[in-house]
């Protein structure tokens, strides 16, 4: 699991990071000699519909998807558990809606042989096949959840879906900022002043 | 049932349905989907799917993952930590000390990064403990390192810019550059009301004056960061780059400069890549969801029916923009501002628009309600993360009462850009 986040991790970053390289050079050419690549827009566009769809898969791994816990944390331990089942259905349920959205759009271009209204003129079935397939794999990370969420509960681990499934407060996401600032040493540049 | 009614009774039940803890991304799809198929059947599916194509392959939201990015590298590669060491250097002398050097360093490191949780947590723990040391007021302390924090969205880059931007089809290299001086005077405020606070109160100088030469040594560790901020919003303020493009310009230079302070391992990337990939999901799931939601909204009638009715009592803009500030006051002490922002905006700015407020000004507006959200109780995040980092023990309250006059600050500020809105609207007007 944990090898298959720093991969998605990285295809996510490698993405951007290339992106960014493209770019500049685009800008320099263009200013500088007056020269267009063409299409890095076009790209752009392309490379943040492949990375979102790795992006919502991360962040549903990481719980990062928001929720209030202003209400929830109050509540009953029966009631929070069933809260934390609907919640982790209904994002289950909207993972699952995606990729049917990207097939009707896929179906569509393939049928209407489209393409982007670009210099490129790309045809839109390849980039909307890509789209299809990373929303594809969100929405299995997501049925995939639930339904370990629900594994738990008929199973009798409750506790487990009170703790891992429940709204990440404020406390925890400071944790993990916390164990960042520690892990690049910024409380040893505090040290230093006087 | 009419329009209006049907809009009033969506938008409680959508704001109920957050409260209790179920997520965000899911109850706006939710809504929009089911709202949107019970008006207009499967057409409405078809549609949502172009719209989905549309808003994930804008080349536009592609600024939001390279805006965050480019903070996750300059943050992990502790180049905004060695700031607040410069920053004491030059404001140690005022009064008010070392709290001005919270107010100037969130500035700066606003200025690279569009998180208010990182910036809070980050300049807070290199300053509380030395705050402490010297002997200044926890609450003083803790409310200039939470409003401080909030300049963040405000001053560019902004991530809640660049969705404001796309949800209204707004220039985002304009409200960058609109933000500039709001940002800039609202930390001058900040700043001025703790050397108040400190003349008034007799507070007694804390710091010995550091050397000039020393001084100038610790403007090194500034260099770095206001680099990069030159690059992004001087190739953006030109006109050479476009929003998306001066990111990417940012994270290129960004990424030379690690590489050759010979910071660049593969573990810090993949530190930096994860941490991103989780944030860009989270704010992208919300923006796509809100993106639906107000497709239901405009398609059905209901948007444009609630735009009416609210415009029908007859209010003047100045009157409407003050009830609105009453109104993201109250949503704010109870939402997290991503959300707010983006369930509101497709009604408060057409209701705007309407009375001829411009959307670049209103842009700003929105920002510093968002701002405002992060500082206001019972929940307001920036007063939840400095309270969790402080060194000693006390209660929340002491975090409120710190903070509570720049909230005060910022309400009699966002009059102010009411009174005089070219505050706002002067710098973008030279572009």
């Amino acid at each position: 699991m944990k090898r298959l986040e720093t991969l998605g991790a990285w295809l996510f970053g490698a993405t951007f990071v290339l992106l960014s390289f493209a770019v500049a050079v685009e800008v320099t050419m263009r200013k500088v000699f007056n020269v267009s690549l063409q299409g890095v827009d076009e790209l752009g566009g392309y490379s943040l519909a492949i990375g979102s769809g790795l992006a919502f898969a991360l962040a549903l791994v990481a719980r990062a998807h928001i929720r209030i816990d202003l209400v929830h944390e109050r509540l009953p331990r029966g009631l929070r558990i069933v809260l934390n089942l609907v919640a982790v259905l209904s994002l289950a349920a909207t993972a699952a809606v995606l990729p049917v959205m990207a097939w009707f759009a896929l179906s569509d271009s393939i049928s209407m042989n489209s393409t982007a209204q670009t210099p490129w003129a790309t045809p839109l079935r390849w980039p909307q096949a890509a789209w299809f397939v990373v929303l594809a794999v969100f929405a299995a990370v997501a049925v995939g959840s639930a339904l370990r969420a629900f594994g738990f509960a008929l199973g009798g681990s409750t506790d487990r879906v009170d703790h891992e499934y429940g709204p990440k407060g404020t406390r925890e996401e400071l944790k993990e900022e916390l164990a960042d600032i520690e892990a690049r040493g910024a409380a040893a540049i505090a040290g230093e002043l006087r | 049932m009419s329009a209006e009614i049907a809009g009033v009774v969506g938008f409680l039940a959508m704001v109920g349905l957050m409260l209790v803890g179920m997520p965000i991304a899911a109850v706006m799809m939710g809504v929009g989907i089911v709202g949107g198929m019970l008006a207009f059947g499967e057409a409405f599916f078809v549609s949502t799917a172009s719209i989905a194509w549309g808003t994930m392959s804008e080349n536009g939201l592609t600024a939001i993952p390279l805006f965050v990015l480019l903070g996750e590298l300059l943050l992990r590669s502790g180049m905004a930590d060695r700031m607040y060491q410069a920053f004491a250097g030059w404001f140690g002398r005022l009064p008010g000390g070392l709290l001005h050097t919270n107010i100037g360093c969130c500035a700066l490191f606003a200025a690279t990064s569009g998180s208010s949780v990182a910036t809070a947590a980050t300049i807070g723990t290199v300053a509380l403990p030395s705050l402490q040391r010297h002997g200044y007021r926890m609450s003083d302390a803790l409310g200039s390192l939470a409003a401080g924090g909030t300049l963040g969205i405000l001053i560019p880059p902004s991530v809640n810019m660049i969705i404001y931007g796309s949800m209204t089809n707004t220039s985002v290299g304009k409200l960058f550059i609109a933000g500039i001086v709001p940002g800039v005077l609202m930390a001058g405020t900040f700043m001025l009301y703790i050397w108040a606070k400190a003349v008034i109160g007799r507070e007694p100088l804390r710091h010995e004056s550091v050397p000039l030469a020393e001084k100038l040594r610790l403007l090194g560790n500034i260099a770095a960061p206001l680099f990069i901020f030159a690059m992004v919003m001087g190739t953006l303020y030109m006109g050479v780059a476009t929003a998306t493009e001066s990111a990417a310009i940012g994270v290129v230079a960004a990424l030379v400069l690690i590489t050759t302070s010979g910071k660049l391992k593969l573990e810090l990337l993949t530190g930096c890549f994860l941490s991103s990939a989780r944030t860009t999901g989270m704010i992208l799931l919300v923006v796509l969801a809100a993106f639906v939601l107000n497709l239901a909204l405009s398609l059905t009638g209901i948007g444009e029916a609630l735009t009416k009715w609210v415009t029908g009592f007859g209010l003047s803009k100045t009157q409407m923009l003050v009830a609105l500030i009453g109104f993201y006051l109250v949503l704010g002490m109870f939402m997290d501002t991503l959300s707010m922002m983006v369930a509101t905006i497709p009604l408060s700015f057409p209701v705007a628009s309407s009375l001829g407020v411009d959307p670049i000004w209103f842009g700003i507006f929105i920002v510093i309600m968002c701002e405002l959200g992060l500082i206001t109780p019972p929940v307001g995040m920036n007063l939840f993360v400095v309270q969790g980092i402080r060194p000693d023990r006390g209660g929340l309250e002491d975090v409120i009462r710190g903070a509570l006059p720049y909230a005060v600050i910022m309400i009699l500020f966002t009059l102010l850009l009411i009174a005089f809105p070219q505050i706002v609207l002067w710098l973008p007007g030279q572009m």
